[in-house]
């Protein structure tokens, strides 16, 4: 299947969001993604481009957004772990997790979080 | 009369796999008071002994063995070219055979108040003479039995643990809250289901299954805290939200900590197919919502597009619960299935009576709390759809709805009989997800299961 094919699939109930902002942060994920089977890679990039739009959308670390955007991130946060559960490595689905976590602790304590990509790029990295 | 298999795999050409923990595990979960334990060997090289478990003597044992049926002496079983039908893999086996008519392939226990009866040094052993294989046992409990004890007896101390433990280690702001939501309660159906149903297969792993359930229930915890934001709910388990107690900025940081870190533990248990079930579950649950709010603007609905939002709000976790535990047992793609659709089934029934309490003056809650929030209802589409009461709960929902209209509503719903029609279909629910279970080998959870659905929608809190 075609990468253009995968992300249009797995953007049902998300396509308003990939002229928002989606599109690019999927573009500069998938130059951190060369090392994994070229199969996997869109959804890879993709996963990691969801949390990036999933968090800014819910709020997280500053004004939290009103619910039916709220839901649209969870939306968000959720499809980007069933792509990883799909398709990465159990390190990298690990690494993900934690940055979220990195996050949302960070916002609960209301301390700054690092950017939330160079957080993601780095989690692609786990071994 | 329970009967079932007790499963295990050797990993030696002759071993003494000591079982006699399993059995008192399986008379306790029975219930049998007083009776008998019967105990079968379904192979022909594996037998059965009791005797004691003290290392030394079980290699006496296995030399005793070899030296009265020593390995390649001459067997005629073993000379292919004299036998018909044989397999391609068949085994020169004959010593094994011969050891095995030495011992016994059966044998008969006697449990006296609720528990085996062995002497001091007696321990009951599977005898395998022909490993590495996997292995099973016909076990059959007959006498008089009492209430059974959960499967998980031990091992709801074994979540508990777990989740104390994982909170420990979290940041204040973040584990506070949650603490406070886990320790109020709550009914820890999904948990349990997990811890079941991770015992119907052949790798029983409490720790692990313990471990996956703590995560699935952090995780329908992380969802509640999302969801009372959304609803404006000012209390949950008698106590104020995290939403209304630390602000919804607290609330979405503390639901995504916690989705992330169960998702993270599900992923650390490193088994693949676990993972993708919760995550599918996850991804239903949140669309669903989405579908949910959407459809207050259509309140209250109708019937199919309730069934769509519960399938997935509720449904789905429930399912996915059955089928990762089972999953993380190693059990066969039909077990799988069939559990996957009997949490399905008992999630929607559970659902549906959640709706019902809502109705119920004893249930602890504020009488019509979903009608004031506008929550999709069952007992509420159906008053609205009756031909009697409809129009007039249709008009009053469409209204601004003070203590006067709930109250009303909440009264037009229970003299309807839109409250005996839900019961009904929840019960229903509940036969079908009792007949997926009869399908397939429960391995002496069966009872458990069934009685666990029905309390499911037998409660009015």
């Amino acid at each position: 299947m075609s990468a253009v094919n995968v992300v249009t699939r797995e953007l049902e109930r998300l396509e308003g969001l990939w002229e928002d902002g989606l599109s690019d942060a999927y573009r500069s994920y998938l130059d951190a993604v060369g090392r994994f089977e070229t199969a996997d890679q869109p959804r890879l990039a993709l996963a990691a481009a969801l949390i990036e739009v999933g968090v800014r959308l819910q709020g997280l670390g500053s004004r939290a957004a009103a619910a039916p955007t709220l839901l649209m991130g969870d939306l968000c946060l959720a499809r980007s772990s069933r792509l990883l559960a799909d398709a990465a490595p159990q390190p990298v689905q690990v690494a993900f997790a934690r940055a979220i976590e990195e996050m949302s602790s960070a916002a609960a304590s209301e301390r700054p979080a690092p950017p939330t990509r160079d957080l993601l790029l780095r989690a692609f990295e786990a071994r | 009369m329970v009967g079932k298999r007790l499963r295990f795999e050797s990993k030696n050409p002759t071993e003494f796999v000591d079982i006699t923990d399993r059995l008192r595990d399986e008379v306790r979960w029975s219930g049998l008071q007083i009776g008998r334990v019967h105990l079968q060997s379904l192979h022909t090289t594996l037998g059965i002994a009791i005797n004691e478990n003290e290392p030394l003597l079980l290699r006496d044992f296995e030399r005793l063995l070899e030296r009265l049926a020593p390995v390649g002496a001459g067997y005629q079983h073993d000379d292919f070219a004299r036998r018909f039908d044989i397999a391609l893999d068949e085994p020169e086996n004959g010593h094994a055979h011969c050891r095995q008519l030495l011992l016994t392939g059966f044998a008969t226990l006697l449990v006296e108040d609720g528990e085996l009866v062995l002497g001091r040094w007696q321990s009951v052993f599977a005898v395998e003479l022909d490993g590495p294989r996997h292995r099973q046992l016909a076990i059959q409990l007959d006498g008089q039995f009492g209430p059974p004890r959960a499967k998980g007896a031990g091992s709801t101390e074994l979540v508990d643990l777990e989740l104390s433990r994982q909170l420990m280690v979290d940041p204040e702001p973040v584990s506070a809250p949650m603490r406070r939501l886990v320790e109020a309660g709550g009914k820890r159906l999904r948990p349990t289901l997990v811890q079941l149903t991770a015992g119907v297969g052949p790798r029983t792993e409490p720790l692990r299954a313990a471990s996956l359930a703590a995560a699935v229930e952090l995780l329908h915890n992380a969802t509640l805290i999302h969801d009372d934001y959304v609803d404006e709910s000012t209390h949950r388990r008698g106590r104020p939200t995290v939403a209304a107690a630390e602000g919804p900025e607290r609330a979405v940081a503390v639901g995504d900590y916690y989705f992330a870190k169960a998702t993270r533990l599900i992923a650390e248990i490193g088994n693949r197919s676990v993972t993708s079930t919760i995550a599918e579950a996850l991804e239903a649950i949140c669309a669903s919502q989405i579908d949910d709010v959407a459809l207050r603007g259509a309140f209250p609905g109708d019937h199919d597009s309730y069934l769509r939002v519960v399938r997935g709000k509720t449904a789905a976790l429930f399912a996915a619960a059955c089928a990762s535990g089972a999953l993380l047992s190693e059990a066969s793609p039909e077990i799988v299935d069939a559990l996957r659709r009997y949490g399905d089934l008992v999630g929607v029934a559970f659902q549906m009576t959640d709706d019902m309490v809502d109705f119920s003056p004893s249930s602890g809650k504020p009488v019509g709390l979903d009608i004031r929030q506008r929550v999709l209802s069952l007992p509420l589409i159906y008053a609205a759809e009756d031909r009697e009461v409809g129009p007039e709960v249709r008009r009053l929902l469409a209204g601004t709805l003070g203590d006067e209209e709930v109250g009303r509503v909440a009264e037009l719903v229970t003299t309807s009989g839109a409250l005996e029609r839900v019961k009904g279909e929840a019960h229903a629910l509940v036969d079908a997800a009792v007949h997926e279970l009869e399908t397939i080998e429960l391995d002496g959870l069966r009872p458990i299961l069934i009685s666990l659905a029905r309390s499911a929608v037998d409660r009015n809190a």
